[in-house]
């Protein structure tokens, strides 16, 4: 590719460097976390349904397992390039690490574009994948996981595939299984409710009775419909949710002043979070223009749907009366849009914090999966609020010390940890 | 109405009669086809059931004579109140049927019977006598076949013995046989029998005058004097020529041919009306219950083809295969359940001609392939088109004939009530008759009134969508569903005068074609789940597949569109939802293949017919299957359970299916059962038979595959394939494609939104890369719809990795005509291209075309300088976005290209796409098509606008106005105004300001009446027909210059006149 152009891994690197020099990390722990720790690049021959021969290039990066096994998806995607597949994994190392889970950071892929594989095709891949690899990955080195064009399917196709290898069964080799073939339960809830334990902890902080809040919604899917009732059952009122109209092809804000009733609403919703705008309406429902869940007189606002949501163009319309804007989706707030938060003083969970029950979820699948002894979903989601607040008070506590905005401090404790389990391991 | 229903009472009195009689001859003919009886049982059952038909059945009384039988019914006696009629074979009688009547009863008409009774009985007895005569013909053969059998014994006189039976039952056929046999001799190059055929010749001549007149009668008889001798001679020529087999077996072919000869002779007669033709084929069948008699296979092929023309169609393309295919049987079928007018000459339309057909071909091929022999057609009964010409003469509605002539602004104006019209009015006695018989024979069974025209479904012009088709539940009494019924066969009628079928048969060289509607009466096919009727799963499949998801797909491989339930919602292209898409050739690559989309693009909703509301009904699939999900037919093939990053099969007996969270898949039937492979079957077999690609209709009740419709592989105007220029014009060709090419014209492009692909690439900052996503969706705002087209690299709106491809979803984009990715060469490497799988769904149901562009390949045009150094609109249109202008280009093509727009040609056959800049819709392609129907179109454009402003001109003011003079140019001017152009005018204007505002007010005004009268006419809809320019006078002088500044191509300029 001629020129300069975007490469995600250097944007990656550029922020750990921020990072670093926060930190003042020596040279040394730069040098190692700048890079990945391992790749493997390798050939998956697959007959295809015609009877010709493809050959696809497959990858697995291992940024960093100093404080455990690599976790991390795979994905199947026609312009995979490296440097895409090396970023995911240094962000995974980060993500494990600011929930405190004893995981590394890993990535995998395929080149390849599922729309012209057939099914048979795509298993084929999913098992040389783990032919080529099942050396070096495993429950106690490297854990895959579901990501862009794989689910479910691919990874009981990988499991058995490495189980056969092996000889043995080993359920936390992979995690994103269905529940009854080695999958967690909670897993549904795991964002919606992470995202709460943390606001939960939040509110505590800033000495602010969940009951005397409200709160405006954007997105009405899985993460925010979870989100939703675990806020309404720590006494918290949403005033007001916004949603996708696939008809209209347009989002609208679904507002009532003495709050929303969830189920009513479910009752209303397709499976996709889009509410029917004329029941909507018929329950009493306004329904307003798609970005006025922002500018709502609620206490919390909670984006939980696109990223690039709140931008320096629209941050201006927030109410006074906010005072936590927790993250839900990956990436909702713009950098211009921080600033301007951080100026007001608004309280900000960062989604990297406060969405990751999800790989914490995964995490506990493994765990559940190595000891092949399964939970109710109630012990799922107790451990899951335990981690949530303990990762949140030490993200919390170093903001308060070292007087940081609450994203840069989830990315430096992050970031500290694994420079830490390094130096203890005497790598540097 | 209330008129109505009285009428209707009465005459469902009088039906509820006349059901007696037609059941007792049902059951006559029941008797008669049993297997295993003799005459004598058969005639002691027919005189039990024929009291029935009576008036009176209990004191009825049947005597039946039959040579020295004499039957007599249960408890007969003789009275004097009777009626009687002779059993006859060839016109002799040979005994009689006699009914009494144990009591006197009342007189009617001349005597104790009604007419509808002595009918029946003379029914009954010509019946009884043509089985007679069929069966001592069958044991005349018998006898032939036994004598064979025992040949050594007298083996000589075989042929003489039939040969003499035959000249004391019946000369003539011995006549005709005997010159058959001399004709038969002459061929084979005999020379005696040549000789002979000068003696035969005369009497020939005397036989034919014969029949003209009665004075030849003395002549005649010597004639037959000299033909017994002839036969002599004849066949003492052939005992010394053939052997006695073959002498045997001619004889035999021979007597047959002649006894179905009048089969061939009311099939080929044009006069002969469908009463005709359909006696004919009952007699031919009824002198042979089950297989009907033989016929010689060019007589049968000649029948068969002198039936499809007289049924069907006479177009020459679908007869010469039909005829192989067709058979006289089905004739006898399908005339079982056809209800024509009396004297009718009526057709049963494209839509049954061409389900027959494929039906028919099928079952020819049932044996190489086994799955055929399942394939189904619904029950169903017709009504012969030119009973919608009676309805209209019945109601004195023919003047509706003339509809078609009428400006299309009227049609479309008068159709609402011309609606109303039909469906108050009322159809003859005898087509009540047929369609309550009808009825009756379908009981309950919830009903499709499909259109059947003579027009549709023919090759060149399928006519989809065009007529209505109505479902009717069926669930009331009998009274209500009768008329229900009418009420729907009214409506179907109605729907070929309407505005669209109108235009689509104008623009085609159709209108003059005299338009006649058939109808099909068909039985739904579905199964009884609850409150609802419907299938369990019903689709379209199509021979090409003009929407390929993945270069691995071949345009051969096909597709299918499936749904749950009625397959209305695979016909027609839905805005909410969306069907499951197969290519049969290759049904293991699939449209969706990211869970989300799997379940996205999941049909949500289904139609149904609700028995409780007797109505047609979109419902939620989610609520169907919470109230019937278990009861719903073969559900565990149609569905998967959706668990979270999770679909699975479901498991029969574990599943329930009213808690479990399903997502219409049909994974089960696409990958467990043959049902793709026999969709394939069956569509590469319609295809290599009929030498068209085909385009059929299906349903399953869960059970059984049925076959709803078979046509021409259908394309719409904008979905044929485009003719492409073979001499492409260099400087106006912007880009050329030859791969994984679908069909479509996309005319009159004003906009390109060119994202430039090394730019693109060069971009280092994700915020840049998601600015040009939100400037793309911008421009989808603010540029006139499907008037623009978006060209960009690599994947549009790729969910991974936004360096392949600009990061829009399907709103950033849903009002594009064309989407266009562009693979440059990076190297050695060519990038893939998404083929829009990313929101490929919603690009097919909104009719988006899309186009993959290679432009580094040989023979590729690429005028890339066009698209980077035209004009930039980009600046204008988006102030806020001009730091992009570098990578996005907005091209305003007639701005760029001297007034022309941009078309692009796709033509799937030839695998090749061209993007052109061309004048606005001037079609410069397929002449023959142009010859045909836009010429006078084209007139039409220009004449009426060219009236209308003369109009416009004539109350123009000048004074008022302070307008000196007024000019017509353009294609207005020039005559070759199309129905999208608007009309170009000068003002020379010398008044005030205020004048000015005043004369673009009342200009304005002219301005959007117009274009209401060009979209009632054409469906076009531009917001503003006239296009105003003010000029000076000395400008009037150079029109050249006048030209340029203007930017239009001023060729010529006419005053108008304005009002003294």
């Amino acid at each position: 590719m001629a020129g300069k152009s975007f490469n995600p891994f250097e944007m990656a690197q550029t922020q750990f460097d921020k990072v670093a020099d926060m930190l003042n990390l020596d040279n040394g722990v730069r040098g190692l976390l700048r890079n990945t720790l391992r790749e493997y690049h390798f050939s998956i021959p697959v007959h295809m349904d015609d009877g010709s021969v493809k050959v696809f290039r497959g990858f697995r990066v291992q940024h960093n397992d100093a404080r455990g096994p690599g976790k991390g998806g795979i994905r199947f995607h026609p312009q995979e390039t490296i440097d895409t597949v090396r970023a995911l994994a240094t962000w995974m190392t980060w993500k494990c690490a600011v929930v405190d889970i004893p995981l590394g950071g890993s990535k995998g892929g395929v080149i390849c574009d599922p729309h012209n594989l057939s099914q048979r095709e795509q298993e084929q891949i999913c098992r040389g994948w783990v032919r080529q690899l099942s050396k070096n990955v495993g429950p106690i080195n490297d854990v895959p996981a579901p990501d862009v064009m794989t689910n479910a399917q691919h990874m009981l196709w990988m499991l058995d595939e490495f189980e056969t290898i092996q000889g043995s069964k080993y359920p936390g080799f992979i995690t994103g299984k269905p529940v009854g073939m080695g999958g967690s339960l909670g897993r549904t809830e795991a964002t919606g409710y992470g995202l709460i334990y943390t606001l939960r902890e939040a509110l505590k902080v800033l000495k602010i009775d969940p009951k005397d809040t409200s709160a405006s919604v954007q997105g009405f899917g899985n993460v925010a419909q979870y989100a939703i009732r675990l806020y309404n059952e720590f006494g918290g009122k949403v005033l007001c949710v916004s949603c996708w109209d696939q008809n209209d092809q347009t989002a609208y804000t679904y507002l009532r002043a003495k709050g929303i009733d969830l189920d009513e609403l479910l009752g209303i919703t397709d499976r996709f979070g889009g509410i029917d705008k004329d029941k909507a309406k018929n329950l009493g429902y306004e329904r307003l223009a798609a970005e006025a869940w922002l500018e709502q007189d609620v206490n919390i606002l909670m984006p939980c749907a696109l990223e690039n949501q709140v931008t320096g163009e629209n941050v201006h319309k927030i109410s006074k009366k906010v005072k936590i804007l927790a993250e839900g989706a990956n990436g909702p707030t713009t950098p211009e849009a921080d600033k301007f938060l951080d100026e007001k003083g608004v309280y900000v969970l960062p989604d990297f914090l406060a969405n990751a029950g999800g790989v914490t979820c995964s995490y506990f699948e493994q765990v559940q999966s190595n000891m092949n002894y399964f939970w109710t979903k109630e012990e799922v989601l107790t451990h899951l609020d335990e981690k949530m607040t303990s990762a949140y008070h030490a993200v919390n506590d170093l903001s308060k010390k070292r007087k940081l905005y609450m994203r840069d401090a989830a990315y430096v404790i992050a970031i500290s940890r694994v420079a830490q389990a390094c130096k203890d391991r005497g790598w540097i | 109405m209330v008129k109505k229903s009285k009428s209707m009472d009465k005459l469902f009195g009088s039906l509820l009669e006349r059901a007696k009689e037609l059941n007792c001859i049902y059951e006559v003919e029941e008797i008669i086809q049993l297997p295993d009886l003799n005459l004598k049982e058969i005639l002691i059952k027919i005189g039990e059931v024929i009291p029935s038909a009576m008036q009176f059945p209990d004191i009825c009384r049947v005597k039946i004579s039959y040579q020295d039988e004499v039957i007599l019914g249960n408890d007969f006696e003789d009275t004097n109140w009777y009626i009687g009629q002779d059993i006859k074979i060839e016109n002799n009688p040979v005994g009689w049927i006699k009914i009494f009547y144990l009591e006197k009863q009342p007189k009617v008409n001349e005597g104790f019977f009604l007419k509808d009774e002595i009918r029946v009985l003379d029914t009954i007895a010509k019946r009884v006598g043509d089985y007679i005569m069929y069966q001592n013909l069958r044991s005349m053969f018998g006898d032939i076949d036994t004598e064979q059998n025992s040949k050594a014994r007298k083996k000589e006189s075989e042929w003489y013995i039939v040969l003499d039976l035959l000249k004391k039952t019946d000369p003539d056929v011995f006549v005709r046989i005997s010159r058959k046999m001399l004709n038969n001799l002459v061929w084979k190059g005999i020379a005696e029998a040549e000789e002979l055929l000068q003696q035969f010749l005369p009497l020939l001549r005397y036989g034919e005058q014969d029949i003209v007149a009665e004075s030849n009668r003395p002549l005649q008889t010597r004639a037959l004097d000299d033909s017994d001798q002839l036969s002599q001679k004849v066949f003492d020529i052939a005992t010394r020529h053939m052997s006695d087999d073959d002498i045997l077996n001619n004889i035999r072919k021979w007597i047959q041919q002649d006894k179905t000869s009048f089969l061939v002779r009311a099939t080929s007669n044009i006069n002969s009306s469908l009463t005709d033709i359909s006696q004919a084929i009952r007699r031919y069948f009824q002198m042979a219950p089950g297989e009907g008699m033989e016929l010689s296979p060019s007589a049968r092929i000649g029948v068969r083809a002198g039936l499809i023309r007289r049924f069907l169609t006479d177009q020459l393309e679908y007869l010469v295969i039909a005829k192989n295919f067709i058979r006289v049987r089905d004739f006898y079928d399908i005339l079982q359940h056809l209800i024509f007018p009396p004297g009718s000459h009526g057709k049963l339309g494209g839509k049954t001609a061409g389900v027959l057909l494929a039906y028919r071909i099928l079952k020819n091929f049932k044996k190489q392939e086994k799955i055929f022999a399942n394939v189904k057609v619904p029950k169903t009964w017709y009504i012969s088109s030119d009973e919608m010409i009676q309805f209209m003469y019945y109601n004195n509605l023919e003047e509706m004939l003339e509809q078609k002539y009428k400006p299309i602004d009227e049609v479309r104006k008068e159709y609402p009530h011309l609606v109303q019209l039909f469906k108050n009015s009322h159809f003859s006695n005898e087509i009540v008759q047929g369609i309550s018989m009808a009825l009756d024979d379908f009981g309950n069974s919830p009903l499709i009134v499909r259109s059947s025209s003579v027009l549709e479904d023919r090759l060149g012009s399928a006519f989809s969508g065009k007529y209505k088709s109505l479902f009717l539940a069926n669930q009331g009494t009998k009274l209500k569903n009768l008329e229900a019924l009418l009420d729907a066969i009214a409506e179907v009628y109605a729907s070929t005068l309407g505005p669209d079928p109108m235009q689509y048969r104008s623009e085609r060289g159709l209108i003059d074609f005299h338009e006649e509607m058939g109808i099909m009466i068909q039985e739904v096919v579905g199964k009884q789940v609850g409150d609802y009727y419907f299938p369990s799963f019903a689709g379209v499949a199509f021979s090409n597949n003009e929407f390929r998801w993945s270069p691995r797909i071949k345009r051969e491989d096909g597709l299918i569109r499936l749904v749950p339930g009625l397959g209305t919602r695979a016909v027609d292209r839905l805005s909410d939802d969306y069907p499951i898409l197969v290519a049969a050739g290759q049904p293991g690559l699939r449209a969706n293949v990211s869970m989300e989309d799997m379940v996205r693009y999941s049909p949500q909703k289904i139609d149904v017919l609700n028995f409780k509301t007797n109505a047609f009904e979109t419902i939620e699939i989610k609520d169907l299957m919470k109230k019937h999900g278990n009861d719903y037919p073969g559900i565990e093939n149609m569905v998967s359970l959706y668990e979270r990053d999770h679909l699975k099969k479901p498991m029969p007996f574990q599943t329930d299916f009213t808690e479990e969270d399903t997502i219409f898949t049909f994974d089960g039937l696409i990958n467990e059962t043959p049902f793709i492979k026999e969709i394939d079957t069956i569509l590469k077999t319609l295809q290599n038979t009929l030498a068209y690609p085909v385009d059929i209709e299906f349903a399953s009740d869960g059970e059984n595959f049925y076959l709803l419709q078979c046509r021409p592989q259908s394309y719409s105007k904008y979905d044929a394939p485009s003719p492409i220029p073979k001499e492409l014009p260099e400087d106006q060709t912007i880009f050329t494609a030859n791969r994984y090419i679908s069909n479509g014209t996309v005319p009159d492009i004003t906009h390109i939104v060119y994202v430039n692909p090394d730019q693109y690439s060069k971009i280092e900052t994700i915020n840049e890369l998601k600015a040009i996503g939100r400037a793309i969706s911008k421009l989808n705002q603010i540029l006139p719809k499907r008037q623009f087209i978006l060209m960009g690299p690599g994947r549009w709106g790729s969910r991974g990795d936004i360096k392949l491809g600009v990061n829009v979803t399907y709103s950033d984009i849903n009002n594009t005509a064309v989407l266009i990715e562009i693979a440059r060469k990076k190297g050695n490497y060519v990038p893939d291209l998404s083929f829009g799988t990313h929101f490929f769904q919603d690009l097919v149901e909104a009719s988006i075309r899309y186009l993959p562009l290679y432009p580094d390949e040989k023979e590729i045009i690429f005028n890339e300088e066009f698209l980077i150094k035209s004009p930039n609109a980009l600046f204008e249109l988006l102030p806020a976005y001009s730091n992009l202008s570098d990578i996005i280009h907005v091209i305003e093509v007639p701005e760029a290209a001297d007034g022309m727009v941009l078309r692009v040609l796709m033509n799937a056959d030839l695998d090749m796409a061209v993007g052109i800049l061309s004048p606005r819709s001037s079609i410069l392609i397929d002449e023959d098509e142009q010859s045909v129907y836009t010429v006078t179109k084209r007139t039409d454009h220009w004449h009426w606008r060219s009236e209308m402003v003369e109009k416009m001109a004539s109350q123009l003011d000048p004074q008022r106005f302070g307008v000196k003079s007024l000019y017509l140019i353009g294609s207005t001017q020039n005559t070759t105004a199309q129905a999208g152009s608007d009309i170009d005018l000068l003002v020379n204007f010398s008044g005030t300001r205020a004048q000015k505002n005043e004369l673009l007010t009342w200009l304005d005004g002219w301005s959007l009446c117009l274009d209401e009268i060009n979209f009632l006419r054409t469906g076009f809809k531009a917001g503003g027909l006239l296009d105003i320019h003010f000029v000076t006078e000395d400008e009037l002088s150079d029109l050249k210059s006048l030209s340029e500044k203007l930017n239009l191509n001023i060729d010529g300029l006419r005053e108008l006149p304005l009002t003294s």
